[in-house]
């Protein structure tokens, strides 16, 4: 081929300017350490890191909740475990308030103490977050959730759980419904109450009765009626829902249970005649409800038998629902506790996949320096050798020799 | 004798001083753009017969011709012109590829800072930092929209300049080619029509500038002059005339131009597609392939999320128990009526469907009795009778006037998205982060039944729930009674769907999704005789996140693209794109300037000039000029010798 001199320096400037954008590059890639500049170099690899940086900023955004999460139940946690103490302290009381030696005065101090305990256990109920929102109003976070009003306190919330994205796939609620928690204490012994008349004149104890063939529960109400002609205690069981007899002129032995439609019922002590026995299916109530009903139990005082008997009737009741309000607590504790679990489960996932995320980012867009350096050599190099020849290679010329 | 011998030595020493000449000529072009170097063609003059045959007469000049091919030329110009055309698209696209390049910096790092925003409202709804903060990231995502359509904006005004300046450039070369034609017709009709060799080298190199901006055809004259031709074969010069062209804006879209033809009464307007080649050619297929596509793109994404984040704001509360209003604004876009219009009709279009969107442009022509409807990106089509239709989630309507046979009108749905939207709302109270509903149960129910948070469709707002319905369950019938007096409950039991009229009692079906009213519950668990369920407006449920949560989650939900797209997606879809679109701009634009290279290196090969090839025929022609120069003398010396003999 014929080569002009316009070509000889046009191709020898236009290889230059070709290795030095080529150098410029490399120097760009190794001085930001990153392997795709602009989305042209890797089209598909510029859109994947989009999609990998979203998904890890998701990942990073859930973890934040999840701390959030954990703040939030670590803080409910906190106030059930003070509520616990104060169910455990009240039930102390009433296991204490049913030895025989105390007196009136003594009970007397009991119920104070208990009005202190009610005040404390309203007090829990109405607990706040850091930020201002009561714990336990469900969605109406800046309502005072339980108000006294003498000796009732009413609710204002409502069953609204706030949740939280703890992971891509679970919301998870950072709360639990006061009502559930205060309000709905199932009464008596959780299926069914079994009470004396307050017009019981006799020594008959109630306890709190169980369930012992759930299939035979009817859910119906029920009568006891005891009747006393000289040394002979007899009574009779009447469903008072459908009014059928369903027994009389039964024989009546101090402590032997009474069964009735799959409800084992404990009667001790001598009721007078006339004395009545009622069974009806558990309602709800509420703690606080069961704690007054208590003080008001131990501030009666007592001065004949049949008081007596009252008083040991209303703390084996009060003592029943306690427990069944301290049930209602212990499951929500450890529902809590398993959200916590649940949340350091998915922390691990969470930081798995926030490290995959990385990996893969790394992968996509970051610099291999071993490559970039070694090419950074090499373009460096041919550079110089081009320079060198091109010198070289202009310097010919015939003209020198004319 | 004598006399012939100086005759023949000085047609000698004249050849070879023309051959001097014309090789100082080349040595001093040797630089010059477009020059080809020349060379003499000499011949022996005629001889002169005698008696002993014939006696040469020495050297003649015939002409000085320059080293040229038409096809040489030729490629280089063709090549030129798709080596114009690709780099000045490439040019372009890279500032668009450049400002999408810092995954930090465009859309994405925004969009997530967005729905952070968003989380921290559902991490403590209540809070007014919180949604204060919400509406900040509002603002910068907004404002990242507002940021990079401006960038888009601005490419295109300096496209659009950009067309005007190459417009001007190939009108003063089509000038300058017709005075060229014009001058190298008189000069070689001069004489004996000798070829005017740098008028012609000028005239090329001038063709080759002009290939530079749009791909020409030439065709050569007789007479010496060129006729150029561009586009679908619009003569651009004619012997001494040159035709003008115009940027005018388009008459269907004054934002846009076009190129209008003018020559010796003929005046239209060019089409786009015809106009191709060269920088103009780049310019207009960026601003139609690459440009308005990318500027679409991101306005459908706005528009988008504008419209999909709306339809969710609405379905939930504010902090002052109001339904939630519209987050973002967005403007409804107008069609461009035709300038050449005859009807007064005004058509606009309004959003009804954000994944049903597309990024294309519309053309509205109405015949007289139909209009029909044609996405200019795929060239579907629709026809109707009449307006508003339905039409790829838009409605578009006929706002006044009657359109007349003939009219025509452009609709840009999405292009002004990025540009124009939004924050509707200013008040941070006003970010319905609750749900409009909430349930309870009696704290007095026996039963184990729950009732589910309850939700609410887009059909709530026209009917809100006005006050508390209370379900309450009978064992004996096993029905829910007390939905509202005049609301037809729907029941769907995993896919079975029944409807029961209003005021009807509704059988309880644990886990069945009971609607009424656009609201949705689901009870399950066993409920007891008597339970009681409520359905109530969520008054002062300030700490209710639920429809945050749900509007947080629109995040990854696929509300673009007919459900196949997330916002981020779309982004990302536009940047790879973008980044694929210049990958291969930058391959084919590295392959044509290899084809340049190629092409103008054979050219060059043969008609540029070589330094050591003139400097060798230097001193050839010198050697020639000293033996001419010897010869005379000789002739000199011969005549010398005849005086001598004489004295």
């Amino acid at each position: 081929m014929r080569i002009t001199t316009n070509m000889m320096y046009d191709m020898g400037v236009a290889r230059l300017a070709d290795q030095q954008s080529g150098l410029n590059k490399t120097q760009q890639q190794v001085a930001t350490g990153r392997r795709i500049l602009t989305p042209a170099d890797d089209p598909a690899g510029a859109a994947s890191v989009l999609q990998v940086s979203q998904a890890d900023g998701l990942t990073m955004q859930h973890a934040e909740n999840r701390n959030l999460a954990r703040n939030s139940l670590g803080i409910e946690d906190g106030v059930l475990h003070s509520f616990s103490d104060l169910m455990q302290a009240i039930k102390t009381t009433v296991i204490g308030a049913g030895n025989g030696t105390l007196g009136n005065v003594e009970r007397g101090f009991m119920a104070s103490e208990l009005r202190g305990q009610l005040d404390q256990l309203i007090g829990l109920a109405n607990s706040t977050d850091g930020n201002g929102n009561y714990l336990f109003s469900g969605f109406q976070s800046h309502t005072v959730p339980f108000a006294r009003s003498g000796s009732t306190v009413s609710y204002t919330g409502d069953t609204g759980l706030r949740a939280l994205q703890v992971s891509g796939e679970r919301q998870m609620a950072v709360g639990d419904s006061g009502q559930a928690l205060f309000l709905s204490v199932p009464e008596g012994n959780g299926r069914f109450v079994a009470e004396a008349a307050a017009g019981n004149t006799g020594t008959g104890k109630i306890g709190a009765g169980s369930l012992t063939d759930p299939a035979l529960f009817t859910g119906q109400d029920y009568q006891i009626d005891f009747t006393v002609a000289g040394a002979t205690t007899t009574y009779s069981i009447t469903n008072i829902t459908t009014g059928t007899v369903i027994s009389s002129g039964n024989s009546y032995t101090d402590g032997s249970a009474i069964t009735v439609d799959g409800m084992q019922i404990d009667i001790k002590g001598s009721p007078a005649n006339g004395d009545q026995f009622m069974v009806s299916p558990s309602g709800r109530k509420s703690v606080f409800e069961v704690v007054n009903e208590l003080i008001t139990a131990l501030s009666t005082p007592v001065v004949t038998s049949s008081d007596s008997t009252k008083l040991s009737n209303s703390l084996t009741m009060a003592g029943s629902e306690l427990s069944n309000a301290f049930d209602k607590l212990l499951e929500t504790r450890a529902s809590v506790g398993a959200r916590l679990k649940e949340l350091d489960a998915l922390e691990d996932t969470g930081s798995y996949m926030h490290l995959q995320h990385q990996t893969r980012l790394s992968e996509l867009q970051d610099l291999d320096y071993n490559e970039a350096l070694s090419k950074l050599a090499m373009q460096q190099i041919s550079l110089e050798a081009a320079q060198k020849s091109f010198i070289q290679v202009t310097g010919l010329s015939l003209f020198k020799y004319l | 004798m004598a006399s012939s011998i100086l005759t023949i030595g000085s047609t000698a020493l004249k050849a070879a001083q023309t051959g001097i000449a014309t090789t100082s000529h080349n040595i001093s072009n040797a630089a010059t753009p477009g020059y080809s170097r020349q060379g003499i063609i000499q011949s022996s003059s005629t001889a002169r017969y005698t008696g002993a045959g014939y006696i040469g007469q020495g050297v003649q000049v015939d002409t000085v011709r320059r080293v040229y091919s038409d096809f040489l030329a030729n490629q280089v110009m063709d090549a030129q012109a798709a080596s114009s055309q690709i780099d000045s698209q490439y040019g372009h696209i890279s500032r668009i590829n450049n400002l999408l390049a810092d995954s930090t910096a465009g859309l994405s790092p925004v969009l997530q800072a967005f729905f952070s925003g968003i989380h921290d409202v559902t991490n403590d709804p209540s809070d007014m930092a919180a949604r204060q903060s919400m509406l900040s990231s509002t603002h910068t995502l907004i404002n990242r929209f507002h940021a990079i359509d401006t960038q888009f904006s601005a490419i295109r005004g300096e496209v659009e300049a950009e067309i005007k300046t190459s417009v001007e450039t190939i009108n003063t070369y089509a000038s300058q080619l017709a005075r060229l034609n014009d001058q190298i017709i008189s000069a070689e009709s001069r004489g004996t029509s000798q070829p005017a060799n740098d008028l012609r080298d000028q005239r090329d190199l001038l063709l080759a500038d002009l290939n530079k901006e749009i791909k020409t055809s030439a065709v050569r004259m007789a007479d010496g002059s060129i006729n150029v031709y561009v586009a679908s074969g619009q003569a651009l010069v004619l012997g001494a005339q040159s035709a003008k062209l115009i940027a005018e804006p388009s008459s269907s879209d004054n934002t846009q131009s076009i190129i209008r033809y003018q020559m010796e009464g003929v005046d239209f307007p060019m089409r786009e597609s015809d106009i191709s080649g060269g920088r103009l050619g780049g310019l207009m297929a960026f601003r139609s392939d690459s440009l308005d596509p990318v500027q679409n793109s991101l306005g459908r994404m706005a528009i988008g999320l504008a419209i999909s984040f709306n339809e969710q704001h609405h379905l939930g509360q504010d902090l002052t128990g109001n339904l939630g209003n519209d987050y973002f604004s967005i403007v409804s876009p107008v069609a461009i009526a035709n300038s050449g219009n005859t009807g007064n009709a005004q058509i606009a279009a309004s959003f009804s469907d954000a994944n049903a969107l597309t990024a294309s442009d519309y053309q509205i022509d109405f015949d007289g009795a139909n209009y029909t409807f044609t996405r200019l990106s795929d060239g579907f089509t629709q026809t109707s009778a009449a307006l508003p239709v339905m039409l790829d989630g838009l409605q578009i309507n006929l706002t006044s006037g009657a359109a007349a046979a003939g009219d025509r009108f452009l609709l840009r749905p999405v292009r002004d998205g990025a540009a124009t939207i939004g924050l509707a709302i200013a008040n941070p109270a006003e970010i319905a982060a609750a749900a409009p509903v909430r349930t309870g149960m009696a704290a007095t129910n026996t039963g184990t039944a729950s009732i589910s948070a309850g939700s609410v469709d887009v059909s709530y707002p026209a009917k809100p729930l006005a006050g508390t319905v209370t379900l309450t369950f009978n064992n004996t019938t096993g029905m829910l009674t007390g939905f509202p007096a005049t609301s037809v409950v729907t029941v769907d039991t995993g896919g079975t769907v029944t409807t029961y009229p209003a005021g009807a009692p509704v059988p309880y079906a644990a886990g069945a999704k009971i609607s009424f009213d656009g609201i949705e519950i689901s009870l399950s668990g066993t409920p007891a005789d008597g339970d009681q369920f409520s359905i109530r407006p969520n008054t002062g449920g300030i700490g209710d996140n639920r429809n945050a949560l749900l509007l947080a989650g629109l995040q990854t939900a696929k509300v673009l693209g007919g459900g196949t797209l997330s916002y981020s997606d779309a982004y990302s879809q536009m940047v790879s794109e973008v980044g694929a679109k210049t990958r291969e701009l930058e391959i084919t634009s590295t392959l044509q300037g290899k084809l340049l290279d190629e092409a103008s290196n054979t050219q060059q090969s043969f008609s540029g000039v070589n330094l050591d090839e003139e400097a060798a025929r230097l001193m050839q022609y010198q050697q020639a000029y000293q033996a001419a120069a010897k010869v005379m003398q000789m002739a000199g010396d011969l005549f010398e010798t005849l005086l001598t003999i004489g004295r």
